[in-house]
């Protein structure tokens, strides 16, 4: 690696007397350049400064920016505010999420579903992670690995549609199961829970998995070998071995794919029915409407925001503690 | 991979069973789609029993579905441009030193990663009017962007980090000043992991929705189009135009798979 990029490098050197200059070379000799350059990096000071400017600004406006204005809005009682109008602050968008079932339904609802898809997800990635990671050679690992990635390029409405087209009621696994005699009439799978965990996991599958993948792959192989070698069954060098050391990969596949399917929109508006809304749908809801009920969604948006952080932040803490006590 | 084979074997069989069957659940779903739009009926389910063209014909004669692709096309390409340029510069910021507040600057650089999908869509359109950017293919644009950055820190941050940093002091030693040094030393070194960021970006800009749906005007993106003819219903020329989209973002994965591959093994 070094070599060939040294290589590179064996061109006239910048700003060397007697070869023709380059264009790097009248640049750096060039006055004004060389005027501004000398002021910019006067000192490893002012130079980091200068660096540091940007990014900082940008971070802070447009990374920060929108959520605490999101929640600035959310304390106000009407956004946006009409001329002449005094605008006050107030919690009463929180108090009516607190009061109203219609909106603490689907906000818990959301919170289980995405806790129950994230552990259908793991559950489904892990044994393919550890297939990937353990089992197939390092020449192969690329290409097994690559043909995953394929479908999880496609957008997420695709295969939200895709997901519809398989369970329809004259979808592909209902002509299946009445081909094979298995039922009369098809199963209403679609607008179900089902459906919906069904796009969901298939939707979030990769985030899970490649974080399991990359924790698997560093696992020493021969401290599976030793514990067979010591008479320890399949599911004993699992739960010892295998699981205890990749809890990192675990969490942070977790975390994503959690806060990931808490966010979603358009597939349980396709593929999830009326008694599986989704809190998603009903911030939604305040913004389709002209903008006197924007405070209330981004109340609501807020909620879920900090709801979602704070059962991240636990979960993490949990993975952690676990992960201490195993080690000792 | 094991040295020791037989000690793990039937392990093996049954995990590579649950590998194929994993690989089965998520190719089927998109080949039964793209069968679909061969369906010579309007009707969509199963079984096919003749096949057709004309779903494609049709969508493709409509300049209105062309026009959406051209415009998801230019919002992902313009969106790309500004996540490349603000996530190369935080990079090379993060990885320049250490310094106080780093830790902070490097979470919130990554945030917007982490938002769930529809908060971050609410927050932007909320701060969109803020700023009095109307909704519409800038803000669309800018909120991909936006959304985008992190990605392009991880990356550029992973490759500059095996940066050997005799090449920096050799540039200095021969006179180059920090921003020569960095744009004939740094960014060449830089080139693969910039392009597979873009790509990244690429993608997840013509493929967002949520963000689309939310800051977009009149003119839809392709899947805000698809998503408004779904709740009318399901029809071939869904199919038709999913499955362009699909082979699209697909081919362009791929071919971004090998093509920043063998330029990673040319360094």
């Amino acid at each position: 690696m070094t070599d060939s990029a040294t290589a590179k490098q064996d061109r006239p050197a910048l700003g060397s007397a007697g070869d023709a200059p380059t264009f790097w070379g009248r640049l750096v000799g060039w006055g004004p350049y060389r005027l501004l350059m000398q002021l910019a990096t006067a000192s490893p000071r002012r130079q980091f400064l200068i660096l540091m400017i940007f990014p900082v600004l940008w971070v802070l406006t447009q990374h920060l920016g929108p959520m605490l204005y999101m929640i600035r809005v959310s304390l106000t009682d009407a956004y946006p505010v009409a001329p002449g109008v005094e605008q006050s602050f107030t919690l009463e968008h929180y108090a009516k999420f607190f009061t109203n079932s219609i909106f603490w339904q689907p906000f818990f609802r959301t919170l289980t579903f995405a806790a129950t898809f994230t552990f259908c997800t793991l559950i489904i990635t892990y044994p393919v992670a550890y297939f990937l990671a353990r089992h197939v050679s390092r020449r192969n690992q690329m290409r097994f690995l690559l043909l995953l990635l394929i479908p999880f390029w496609v957008g997420e409405i695709v295969r939200t549609y895709a997901i519809m087209i398989l369970l329809g009621n004259t979808g592909a696994v209902n002509l299946a199961l009445q081909t094979l005699g298995l039922v009369d009439r098809p199963i209403p799978f679609m607008y179900t829970s089902f459906s919906m965990g069904m796009g969901i996991v298939y939707l979030t599958a990769l985030y899970m998995l490649l974080p399991l993948y990359s924790a698997l792959e560093k696992l020493p192989q021969s401290m599976n070998e030793a514990a067979a070698d010591l008479g320890a069954g399949a599911w004993t060098r699992f739960r010892r071995i295998s699981l205890p050391l990749t809890i990192e990969g675990i969490s942070s596949g977790c975390t994503l794919v959690f806060l990931i399917s808490t966010g979603f929109y358009a597939t349980p508006v396709l593929l999830g029915g009326p008694s599986t809304t989704v809190f998603a749908e009903t911030i939604a809801g305040f913004f389709h409407v002209a903008g006197d009920e924007w405070p209330t969604g981004a109340a609501f948006a807020t909620i879920m925001f900090m709801a979602a952080l704070v059962i991240t932040f636990a979960f993490q803490k949990l993975m952690n503690a676990l992960r201490k006590g195993e080690a000792k | 991979m094991n040295d020791r084979p037989e000690l793990f074997r039937g392990n093996r069989i049954l995990l590579g069973c649950i590998y194929w069957a994993f690989v089965l659940y998520v190719f089927v779903p998109l080949i039964l789609m793209v069968l679909m739009g061969f369906k010579d009926s309007r009707f969509i389910g199963f079984p096919i029993r003749s096949w057709t063209l004309d779903w494609y014909v049709g969508v493709f004669a409509n300049t209105e579905v062309l026009s959406t692709f051209g415009y998801s096309i230019a919002i992902a390409v313009l969106s790309t441009l500004i996540s490349v340029f603000v996530g190369t510069w935080i990079a090379v910021l993060l990885e320049s030193r250490k310094f106080t507040g780093r830790p902070v600057i490097f979470g919130l650089t990554v945030l917007p990663a982490l938002v769930p999908g529809i908060i971050s869509a609410i927050a932007f359109r909320i701060y969109a009017r803020w700023l009095g950017i109307e909704p519409g293919m800038g803000a669309i644009i800018w909120s991909h962007a936006v959304h985008n950055v992190p990605f392009v820190v991880l990356v550029v941050m992973a490759r500059l980090s095996t940066l050997p940093k005799s090449q920096m002091e050799a540039a200095r030693d021969l006179g180059a000043d920090p921003l020569v040094a960095f744009v004939r030393i740094t960014l060449p070194y830089l080139v693969p992991a910039i392009l597979g960021a873009s790509i990244f970006c690429l993608l997840l800009s013509f493929d967002d929705f949520v963000r689309s749906f939310f800051l977009g005007g009149y003119e839809p993106t392709l899947p805000v189009l698809i998503f408004a003819m779904l709740r009318s219903g399901m029809s071939p020329e869904i199919n038709a135009i999913a499955t362009v989209a699909l082979i699209m973002t697909a081919g362009i994965g791929i071919w971004a798979e090998r093509f920043t591959r063998r330029m990673k093994k040319d360094t």
